[in-house]
C-alpha cells in the first residue's frame, strides 16, 4: 500500500530535499508538499514527479487547516514538520510579537500538526512523525532566544509525545540540523560564511540531502523501535 | 455485538497486555494499580478502539471515566447505546 507523506515548508531548501529523497528512494510513496503563498519551487517538483507529488495549501498555525489538509490527503503515514522561520534579535531588543510569532510558527505549528496527524494515525494504529528542530535547540548562538526556545520546545514535545504514541505503533522523532547549504540567511556575507566553515570540524555545511537521509530513515518502517530521539546532524560541531 | 470475552481479547491485543482473557475479571477495575493497571494512554486508545470497532463515541472525558471503569461497564454502555439507536 503506497504511503502518504506530508512535508510542511515544502517550498524551502530542506523541505524540497526531503521530498526529493522520498520520491527517489520510496518509489510508491505519494508526497504531499505543504505550502502557503510561496510555492514555485514545490510546483516545479510536482510537474517533474509524474503524479507522485502533490501540493497541499496549509497554514501551519491553523488547526482547521491541518484537519482539512489531512482530509484532502485521505490517510497519513508520515508527517514531517519542517516549516519554520527565524526572526533573530537580541532579547533586550526583542518585541513581544517577535517572540510570540516565532514560538507559534516553530512550536505551535508542530503541536497543531502532531495533534492532527495523531487523530488519523491512532485509527490506523501506525505512523511516523519526524519534527525538524535545530541544533539551536541545544547549542544556540546569541540572538536566537525565541528560535532556540521554540526548537527546544519541539525536542521536549517530541520526547513526551513519543511516550504517548509508542503503544499505538507511532514513532515520533526529531532531527537537529546545524548549518545547511542553501538554507542560510541571504544577508550573510561570503566572508562570514567562510569564517563559519573554518570553525566546523568538517569545514563545510550540511548538504540538504544529508539531513533528508536521516529524516527518511526515521520515517521508514525499519526504524520501528526508534522513538523519542533528537538526532543532531551537525558534522561533529557539538 | 460486543461480548465480555471479545472485549477482553481486544484489550489484550490492542493494548499489548501480557495477560490472558481469564486474568481480567468482568468487574475488575481497569485503571489503577489495584486493577488491571491501565493508564491514560490506554484510555485514549480505548476511546479510539470503541469508536473504530463499534461506532461508540463518548461525549467527553467525564463520560469516558464512567464508561471505562471495567469490562462490565464498557459492554453495558456500548450495548446500551445500540439498543437506544
Amino acid at each position: 500500500m503506497p504511503r502518504n507523506i506530508l512535508i510542511t515548508g515544502a517550498n524551502g531548501t530542506l523541505g524540497l530535499a526531503i521530498a526529493e529523497f522520498f520520491l527517489s528512494y520510496e518509489p510508491d510513496a505519494i508526497v504531499h508538499l505543504g505550502v502557503r503563498e510561496r510555492r514555485e519551487r514545490a510546483a516545479s517538483l510536482v510537474e517533474r514527479s509524474e503524479g507522485r507529488a502533490k501540493l497541499v495549501t496549509l497554514e501551519i498555525t491553523d488547526p482547521d487547516a491541518w484537519k482539512a489538509a489531512i482530509e484532502q490527503i485521505g490517510s497519513l503515514d508520515v508527517l514531517v514538520n519542517n516549516a519554520g522561520f527565524h526572526d533573530d534579535v537580541l532579547l533586550a531588543n526583542m518585541k513581544a510579537d517577535q517572540w510570540s510569532r516565532v514560538l507559534e510558527g516553530n512550536l505551535g505549528s508542530v503541536f497543531h500538526g502532531c495533534q492532527a496527524a495523531l487523530a488519523v494515525m491512532m485509527r490506523q494504529r501506525g505512523g511516523r512523525i519526524v519534527n525538524i528542530a535545530s541544533l539551536s535547540a541545544i547549542h544556540p548562538p546569541a540572538g536566537q532566544t525565541n528560535y532556540a526556545a521554540a526548537k527546544a520546545g519541539v525536542v521536549g514535545l517530541t520526547k513526551s509525545l513519543a511516550k504517548e504514541a509508542a503503544r499505538m505503533g507511532i514513532t515520533v522523532n526529531a532531527v537537529l540540523p546545524g548549518y545547511i547549504e542553501g538554507g542560510l540567511p541571504p544577508e550573510w556575507s561570503e566572508e562570514h560564511l567562510k569564517a563559519l566553515k573554518m570553525q566546523l570540524p568538517m569545514r563545510r555545511f550540511a548538504r540538504p540531502a544529508e539531513v533528508a537521509a536521516a529524516v527518511f530513515f526515521l520515517a521508514s518502517p525499519e526504524a520501528s523501535y526508534i522513538t523519542g530521539t533528537a538526532l543532531p546532524i551537525d558534522g561533529g560541531m557539538i | 455485538m460486543l461480548t465480555r470475552q471479545r472485549l477482553k481479547e481486544l484489550l489484550i491485543a490492542e493494548l499489548m497486555l501480557d495477560l490472558k482473557a481469564t486474568d481480567i475479571g468482568d468487574d475488575t477495575p481497569l485503571f489503577g494499580p489495584a486493577g488491571v493497571g491501565l493508564d491514560s494512554v490506554d484510555a485514549l486508545q480505548l476511546v479510539v478502539m470503541l469508536e473504530k470497532h463499534y461506532g461508540f463515541k463518548m461525549a467527553d472525558q467525564e463520560q469516558a471515566r464512567q464508561v471505562l471503569q471495567s469490562v462490565d461497564s464498557i459492554v453495558q454502555a456500548v450495548e446500551g447505546a445500540k439498543a437506544v439507536a
